[in-house]
Parts: structure tokens; sequence; C-alpha cells
């Protein structure tokens, strides 16, 4: 009686083995993923916190209060790229880049709006300023804020990524593929990054044509802005062609990928996007293979105007919001 | 029957080796886009690259390679070496670029220094960085006494622009004098190409300064100047967005890249008589093409690109059956006496499809530096 207790059937013995072997393997799935799950519920799923308007804010609003996209599926993604170095306290960063990206999955169509970083704005939480401001004074929400009444678009979410993070994001995806259509030389290129003295220059030379390009030199590319006669304008044309370069390159990605894409990013990304929509949009994402089907859109003048306030930039609201209420409805 | 105890061993095992299974299978499934490229030497080329006649030049990392009879072999330490080219007396002109600076040097085949060209360092490592200069793209004369290079003089604090020099091959820089006149806020004129009667090479423009029509961007154009600092003129359109050209052994054609101002790159040649470029053809279409050169020998045409999907550059070879017409038959004269009738049509040659061939599969070659060829 006491022995027929201490063994067991051959039956329950499978079954235990299988069972083992099961729950096993999932911890070991698991232990694969949790850098990529630990990084999702850190970055992803970001509260977005719009700041109450200032009645001058309703007042300055060139269209009334927008009304979320009209066409089934569509979403617009504001994409903020911060200067996080050391010259800068960690939440008060201006946003060197904003692309405001309106995708349609049903037609596969990609509209990228880039905003000068130094377009002189209302801003959301009170007051004029460098449109690069709103983030540093309130936040993604503040960016976000400005620009839905700026523009008089609908934002669904926002991507922000700090210059180190993409760096590490180009690098963890073994580099990029681009045709570098501005050569940049630049003699007084900020050593910001991997630097014991952030307020020295340095020299880059990023020369033009078919080229692959390392995260470093990726950024040294985007970020420039000395050497380009068209200033801000010239840079975001090179932005973009980074980021198409980014989308081409995910295309090849796995999701067993995950892991060391999300322990090389860090903290340097944050989004409000939640994880189950991140993953349903990696498919749909790789989907999207027609160069044709993306317009880029920049603010050149006669949209813009120098000579603004602080060396900013002003606005022709006549002539953006038609082009803006066109591609982003 | 089994024992509990054996039984609970025997789980403890299966668990340890199924969830370390699991962790290995899924790490061994991820993609393979960031595995560095390897070097030259420790990978092995195709055996398309025993047809590839003399001997390539190439920079991989900082280092330069040479490719001969199917085998690398590295000249170089990796310490900033790129864009080699050839001298009639069969030594390499090559930049060795700094982080603020590059300066040209003539090596000999085995690498070897053999003469520092330029000093382009500012004198004082603390002073001002703008005081440090770059060169670039080296090229000699056919006779081997002039140098051409593209030099970043003269500049103006933040109007960095690079311009053509020409230079006594064995003198200094400061004997050279500036050939063309830059755009400003461009990155200027690049990749000199001494030819017949004068020089070709690439200036960096704004498309808008040359049709009404054209977007307010920056596009590559090839020039071509016969005297120093007289006005060029364009030979490739704004909307062509041309660059890298390289003239055929002959001196009949240019291989050269357009990108028509996309993010593509398609592998075009044209006639060229001296001075204009006939009807373009495209040769490749569907690759992101960089530096073609022409094999000494005529037989084809070696290019950088990418291997499979966004990766890094490598080393492909385009037969010249893949773009060169296929000459016509001669009619075959009939048997027993001399041909008095009427000559036969030749039959028409059979269309084969000659594509590019990779010659190397996991490198990551420079595609800002030309390749040189020795033959």
């Amino acid at each position: 009686m006491r022995a027929s207790r201490r063994r067991l059937s051959p039956l329950r013995t499978s079954f235990l083995v299988v069972l083992a072997i099961v729950l096993s393997a999932v911890a070991g799935g698991l232990a694969y993923f949790m850098p990529a799950a630990q990084l999702a519920l850190d970055s992803t799923g970001q509260v977005i916190s719009l700041p109450t308007p200032s009645p001058t804010a309703l007042l300055a609003s060139p269209t009334p209060s927008p009304s979320p996209s009209p066409v089934t599926g569509a979403f617009t993604v504001l994409l903020l790229g911060s200067d996080d170095d050391s010259k800068f306290s960690a939440d008060h960063v201006l946003t060197q880049s904003m692309i405001l990206v309106r995708v349609v999955p049903a037609t596969k169509k990609v509209t990228m709006l880039s905003i000068p970083r130094d377009l002189y704005v209302h801003l959301s939480p009170g007051g004029y300023g460098k449109i690069d401001g709103a983030y540093s004074y309130g936040g993604a929400g503040a960016a976000i804020a400005t620009v839905e009444q700026d523009f008089g678009v609908h934002v669904d979410d926002y991507i922000w990524i700090g210059l180190l993070g993409l760096v590490k994001l180009i690098d963890a995806i073994g580099g990029i593929d681009v045709v570098t259509s501005h050569p940049v030389l630049d003699d007084y290129y900020p050593a910001d990054i991997y630097s014991r003295f952030p307020y020295s220059y340095q020299r880059v030379a990023v020369l033009g044509g078919p080229q692959h390009l390392d995260g470093l030199h990726a950024m040294q590319y985007v970020r420039s802005r000395h050497g380009d006669l068209q200033s801000d304008f010239g840079r975001s044309q090179r932005q973009q062609e980074v980021l198409t370069a980014i989308r081409l390159k995910a295309k090849e990605l796995s999701p067993e990928d995950l892991p060391s894409l999300s322990g090389a990013l860090g903290g340097e990304l944050k989004t409000s996007i939640g994880v189950s929509r991140v993953a349903q949009m990696l498919p749909l994402a790789a989907s999207f293979d027609n160069p044709n089907q993306i317009t880029q859109l920049f603010l050149l003048p006669p949209y813009t105007h120098g000579g603004g306030p602080g060396g900013s930039v002003t606005a022709d609201w006549g002539a953006i919001l038609p082009l803006v209420h066109q591609y982003f409805p | 029957m089994i024992s509990r105890f054996a039984l609970a061993a025997v789980l403890a095992a299966v668990m340890v080796l199924s969830g370390t299974a699991t962790f290995i299978a899924l790490g061994s499934r991820t993609s393979r886009v960031a595995v560095p490229p390897e070097k030259p030497t420790s990978a092995t080329p195709r055996a398309q690259a025993l047809t590839l006649p003399g001997t390539l030049y190439m920079s991989q990392d900082g280092a330069l390679y040479s490719l001969s009879v199917g085998r690398f072999h590295q000249l170089t330490p990796e310490a900033g070496w790129t864009q080699p080219s050839m001298t009639p007396d069969g030594n390499i002109v090559a930049v060795k670029q700094a982080p603020f600076y590059s300066d040209i040097y003539v090596l000999n085949r085995f690498g070897s220094v053999v003469r520092r060209v330029t000093n382009n360092s500012a004198p004082n490592k603390n002073s001002d960085p703008g005081l440090n200069h770059w060169a670039f793209y080296p090229r000699l004369s056919a006779d081997g006494k002039t140098m051409w290079l593209a030099y970043d003089k003269p500049k103006f604090q933040y109007d960095v622009v690079l311009s053509i020099w020409a230079m006594p091959a064995t003198g200094t820089i400061v004997q050279g004098r500036v050939w063309t006149n830059a755009a400003d806020y461009t990155g200027g004129d690049v990749q000199p190409l001494p030819v017949k009667g004068g020089l070709m090479y690439t200036k960096y423009d704004f498309a808008s300064r040359y049709a009404a029509n054209q977007p307010d961007r920056l596009v590559g154009m090839l020039w071509f100047t016969n005297r120093a600092f007289s006005v060029g003129r364009e030979l490739t359109s704004p909307s062509e967005d041309c660059r890298n050209p390289a003239v055929s052994p002959d001196g009949t054609q240019v291989a050269m890249i357009c990108t028509y101002q996309k993010q593509e790159s398609y592998l075009t040649i044209a006639s060229w008589n001296g001075s204009t470029l006939g009807p373009r053809k495209t040769i490749i279409s569907n690759q992101l093409v960089a530096q073609p050169t022409w094999a000494p020998d005529g037989s084809g045409i070696a290019y950088l690109a990418p291997g499979a999907g966004a990766g890094p550059f490598q080393l492909w070879w385009l037969p010249r059956a893949a773009y060169a017409p296929i000459p016509s038959p001669a009619p075959t004269p009939s048997p027993g006496g001399p041909h008095n009738g009427p000559v036969p049509a030749p039959s028409p040659a059979t269309a084969v499809v000659v594509r590019p061939v990779q010659v190397t599969t996991n490198n990551g070659f420079d595609a800002t530096s030309p390749l040189a060829w020795s033959g």
C-alpha cells in the first residue's frame, strides 16, 4: 500500500513530463522576451497629459478643435527627436525634430510633414515661442497640444526618441543604407555625445552618395545644420531620408530581435502606443513597400519665412493650413 | 512504475533542458541584420572573384585591401585609410582620415607609405577646429605629373565646401591652385576625374538654380572644365542627380550613378566624345549601386551594392556582355570558292540575359570610397 502510493502510473508520468516540457518552454520564452517586455512596459502606453489651454490659446487657434481621423483605420503619429545630451536636464529637452506622420493602412499611403523646429507659434502651455520649446515646457502632451491647436490636426499618438536612442537603434539594426543627398561638412558640430566636454566642437564629414551609415554617422547626417543653406529645412529632408531607410531595414527584423533591440534602446524611447498596437503595427509596417506611396512635405518658403523673433521662422498659416488639411484631413 | 524521487529528478532535468533549449532556439531565430561584416581576408569570396582581371583595391573599416586572383590581402591597418587610386607607376594614392582632418599619401602596392602629400592638421590641437582641412578623392593625371583632389579651401566659418584643386604630384598643396568655384553651402565639388582635354567632376548644387521647374533641393551633376577657375559646364541635368563618374579604358564611355532625386541609385552608362555625354543607358536599376569601376581590360564593370536587403555594401561584377551590344556574326562564306551572290543577312543573335555577379557576401566595403584597379 505504501509502495504503490510512492509510485505513479505511466500515464500520469507521461502527462507530468509533457506538462514540465510545456511549462519550462514557456518559461524559457518568457525569459528570452523579458527585456523586450520590460521596455514595452516602461516605454509604451505612456499617458498623454494635455495641458489646459489658456484663454489666449483658444483665441489664437487658427481652426476649430480638430476631430479624429475620418478614414477608417487611418492614424496620425507625432515623431519627436530630442537633444538629450548632458547639456540638458532629462525632462526639459527641446525637440530638434518634429515630424507628423499620417498612415492610411487601407491604401498603404504614408504622409510625412516636417515641422520646422524654429517655427514661431502659440505654445499650448501659454505664450509664444519656437515650437521646439513646447516639449521642454510640458513634455509630449504639450508638444501634441501645440501641434493640434496650431495646425488643426488630430494626433493619435507620439513616439519620442533621444539622440543616443537614434544611434543605438540604428546600430542595433546593423546600420542603414542611405543616398546622402546633401554632403555634410561641419566644422562646428557639437561634441556632446560620448564626450567629457559637451560644449566643445568637432569636425564631421559625411560625403554624398549611396552608402551604409552606422548610428553615429547617421546622427551626424540628420543633426548637422551649419553647412546647409536651407538650415532646418535641409535637415528635415535628411531626417526623412534616414527615417525611410530605418523603415526599410525594419522590414528585415523578426520578433526574436526585439530583446536585443530593447536592450540597446534602454530609456531612449517613449511612446503612447500600447504594446498590443505595436504588435499590430509591425506587420503593417512591413507591408508598406512602395516608396512612391510615401509623400514627404516640407514647410519651405512661401509657407514659412525667416526673420521671426529670436531667430525664429514665421508661418504663413493661410498657405499652411489648406496644405495640412489636404494631407491630414 | 517509477518512483516519485526518480520522476522528480527526471522532470527537473527535462525542465532545465527544455527551458534552455527554448531560450537558445529563440536566440538562433534572430535576423542577421546586426551581424558585423567580416574582414575580407577572413571571408571567402565566391569563385567568381577568380574571373576578375588584374588587382582591385578597396576600403573597408578604415583599411585598404587588394583583391588579386581571388584572394584578398590587407594592405594597411584599420586607421582611416580610404579612397585609393592608382598612379601610372603602379603605386597607390589614398586618403588617411582622422577625426578632424584627412591627408593624402602615396603608398606602394604592398601598403607601405612612400610619401605624405598633404599635412592638414591644425598646428595646435586646442585651436579652432576650422583650422583643420579635409582632402578627399585624390587622382593622378595620366602622365603622373599632376595630382587632383577635393580640398576644403577656401571656406568661410560655417560654409565648408570642397573645391577641386590641382597640385604638382611631387610638390605640396602650397603649390596647388583651385580649379573650380564650388557653390556655397552645398558640399561642393568632388570626385575629380582627369580626362583627355580637361577634367570631369561631380558638382553639388541646388537644382532650382538651373531650371525654374526644379525643386529647391541639392543634387549632384557631372561637370566638365578645361581651364582653372573657368566656368565649366554641366554634363548631366539636375533631374538626373548623377555622381561617381568613371571613364572606360578606351575613353569612349562614362559609367555613373544617377539617383533621380530619390533614395534609389541607377548604374548608368553614356557615350563620351570628349566634350558631351550621349544618350543614357540604365544598366542596373534594382540595387543601391555605388562606385562603378571599369576593368582595365574592358571585360566588365565592378561596383559596390548591398548584398541582400538593406545590408552593408558588397563587391559585384557586371560582365561586359550585360551592357555591351552583342556583335552581329559575320556571314559565313559558302565553301568551294568566292562568294558571288548577295550577302546573306546575319541571323539575329540569341538574347542572353547576363546578370551581375555578387563576388562577396559578408563584407562591408566603404561605398564612399572609389575602387582602384590595376591591370
